[in-house]
């Protein structure tokens, strides 16, 4: 029955080809084309999982592994960090009584100071950052709630901004725009930090905190721009917005010192919309640059550290925390990649040497074995 | 003709409860260490200049470039046969991976399509980071190794522990000793529905075929009996004289 069918093809075949050519065309070849690609000749190549392959593979891997880890967490265990807790739960804490009293609508910020000792000089560069617990910023209605045209600083974006940003999209009362709207920008983190060191003979002096650079490079130069022209100065740019439902000071009063790091540009801004991953993160607040001399950064010694307690995050069980910590080319502190890498080297190491000993004890065996013909 | 096409359904590998379970179980452990890895090396990461590393976007590509780099692996693993088509094809998917991110987290799809393409300098900002790196091979490797071990044992030990029961069964039989019970393959399911692909996961009829049983011819009743078959007996036919009415109609 094939062979009849594939003679009515080449009927059909021959006869329109004698149709169009007139009876004089042979009948069209339907073989594919005798190429190495078509016949599925093309050479290739068969990896096998032989134990000269995969044994080296596992020694290697563990030879590789377990001095990369040791690296990691020595380098992990140098990195000198500090951290403080200022949330003020406990009624002893200095910060309890910021904590209780605090109201959406108070004029006169509260400030309380913790006394911290560092046993330890911190070297280099110190950063210091502000960390907060259980703060939800990879929830997915929360991440979607900003509007990136209004940050870039479209101009039609400015004054109607996208539907994502509701219930923050324009003000109750006023109705006008909200610059920045969203809930992110709402919850922006503005507590104040000041560092003093207090010296052996009892004076104190400020340490100096830098506010630039702590900002990704493509943030602060690509994907937030002030809208309007250069020439206008902030407020006239923001002209026909309102500022953020629970902000104290409107987007173009963030750092009037500095026209660089005022408006949608201030760093601290960005750094804040950069929304964390993880319930527990901390974001880089301050650099304290380390000096030009050879001595530490941050002297062994008292310090005070005072706060302007504008965050409320009792209502939701959150802590905050300020941390001090220098860095090395891996980050900061994080013991676990280095664990990880030592323990998965030995496992890999010792997984080589037990197949090594199977592999052993069954050739041997089984070259005895060969049963005569 | 290459009967090694014909082996999967006659062994029942693909769809069988034990396939399906050993896949489960590589998928919840394959998943696991890709959330997991990740997230325990990024808790209080932050870059090497200090600046922050653990936010949504870097987490999420790690986790996505980790994913991609062991799908890949799992089909090295699996391809049998290498040919100038599939190099080009697999390592020409994470090429085309690594170029379609760069290209997302750019700055010119940004400006274009700002809403959709939020996650511009992501990549340039993370992927530069060596603990990153770091974090996605050990992630990549956990996910692979597994299967690369037990690939391994299943290969070249079972030959060996087949040959070595094989051997056990010869000595068995030179001593006089009974012999150890053979290996079985698993009694197959005989399904009642056939499709001429289902016949390749049964035994098929070669066995009666070559038996020539069908050609034995059997006594059975038969409706008609031998004497009136004109085939069976070289008897002259009988022929009944035609009636007067016939004839008639024949003239």
């Amino acid at each position: 029955m094939m062979a009849s069918s594939y003679n009515a093809k080449e009927e059909d075949g021959h006869h329109s080809g004698s149709s169009t050519h007139g009876g004089t065309g042979a009948p069209k070849n339907k073989k594919p084309d005798n190429t190495a690609f078509k016949q599925q000749r093309l050479p290739a190549w068969q990896p096998i999982l032989t134990a000269g392959t995969v044994l080296p593979a596992f020694f290697v891997i563990g030879l590789i592994f377990i001095p990369i880890g040791i690296g990691l967490y020595v380098t992990s265990n140098n990195i000198k960090e500090y951290e403080v807790d200022y949330t003020g739960v406990e009624p002893n804490s200095p910060c309890y009584d910021c904590a209780n009293s605090f109201t959406w609508n108070s004029t006169t910020p509260c400030v309380c100071t913790v006394n911290f000792t560092l046993t330890q000089p911190f070297e280099s560069n110190v950063y210091m950052y502000y960390g907060l617990s259980n703060f939800y910023q990879n929830h997915r209605r929360y991440v979607k709630s900003r509007d990136d045209s209004q940050l870039n600083g479209v101009q039609s974006s400015l004054t109607n901004p996208s539907k994502e940003c509701k219930p923050y999209l324009t003000n109750p009362e006023t109705k006008l725009p909200i610059a920045p709207c969203g809930a992110i920008a709402n919850s922006l983190f503005n507590d104040t930090l000041e560092l003093y060191y207090s010296q052996p003979d009892g004076n104190t002096s400020k340490v100096t905190l830098v506010k630039r650079g702590i900002a990704w490079y493509t943030d602060k130069n690509v994907k937030f721009r002030n809208p309007g022209n250069d020439k206008d100065n902030l407020t006239e740019r923001f002209k026909g917005t309102a500022k953020p439902v629970n902000w104290l000071k409107p987007v173009y009063e963030l750092d009037p010192s500095d026209p660089e790091n005022n408006g949608f540009i201030n760093e601290d801004f960005i750094v804040w919309m950069r929304t964390a991953a993880l319930p527990t993160f901390r974001k880089l607040y301050r650099i304290i640059q380390k000096k030009p001399d050879s001595t530490p950064t941050l002297a062994s010694g008292k310090y005070v550290l005072k706060i302007t307690y504008n965050y409320p995050v009792r209502s939701f069980d959150g802590r905050k925390r300020m941390i001090l910590s220098t860095i090395s080319w891996m980050g900061g502190k994080n013991p676990f990649l280095g664990i990880a890498y030592i323990t998965v080297g030995s496992i890999c190491f010792f997984l080589g040497v037990v197949l090594l000993i199977i592999h052993q004890k069954y050739d041997t065996r089984s070259n005895s074995a060969d049963i005569p013909n | 003709v290459d009967c090694s096409l014909y082996s999967p359904g006659q062994l029942n590998t693909f769809f069988s409860k034990k396939t399906f379970v050993r896949c489960v179980m590589v998928s919840t452990y394959t998943s696991l260490v890709l959330f997991f890895i990740p997230w325990a090396a990024m808790q209080d990461s932050v870059r090497g200049d200090g600046k922050d590393v653990a936010d949504y976007q870097s987490f999420a590509l790690s986790t996505q470039t980790s994913l991609m780099i062991v799908v890949s692996a799992q089909m090295f693993l699996d391809t049998f046969y290498w040919t100038a088509i599939n190099q080009f094809f697999l390592w020409g998917s994470i090429a085309a991976y690594l170029a379609i991110t760069f290209t997302f987290f750019s700055n010119g799809l940004f400006f274009v399509f700002t809403s959709s393409f939020p996650f511009i300098g992501t990549a340039r900002n993370s992927l530069k980071q060596p603990n990153v790196w770091l974090t996605m091979f050990l992630t990549c490797l956990l996910c692979v190794l597994p299967t690369v071990a037990f690939r391994f044992l299943h290969i070249n030990f079972l030959e060996k522990i087949r040959k070595f029961t094989r051997f056990q069964k010869y000595k068995a039989r030179e001593e006089g000793q009974p012999a150890p019970a053979p290996y079985r393959p698993p009694p197959r399911r005989v399904s009642t529905r056939r499709s001429s692909y289902a016949f390749s996961h049964s035994q098929g009829y070669g066995d009666l075929v070559t038996s020539r049983k069908f050609l034995r011819l059997k006594r059975r009743p038969s409706l008609f009996g031998r004497n009136q078959s004109p085939l069976v007996e070289n008897q002259p036919q009988h022929y009944r004289t035609i009636t007067e009415e016939a004839e008639e109609s024949q003239t």
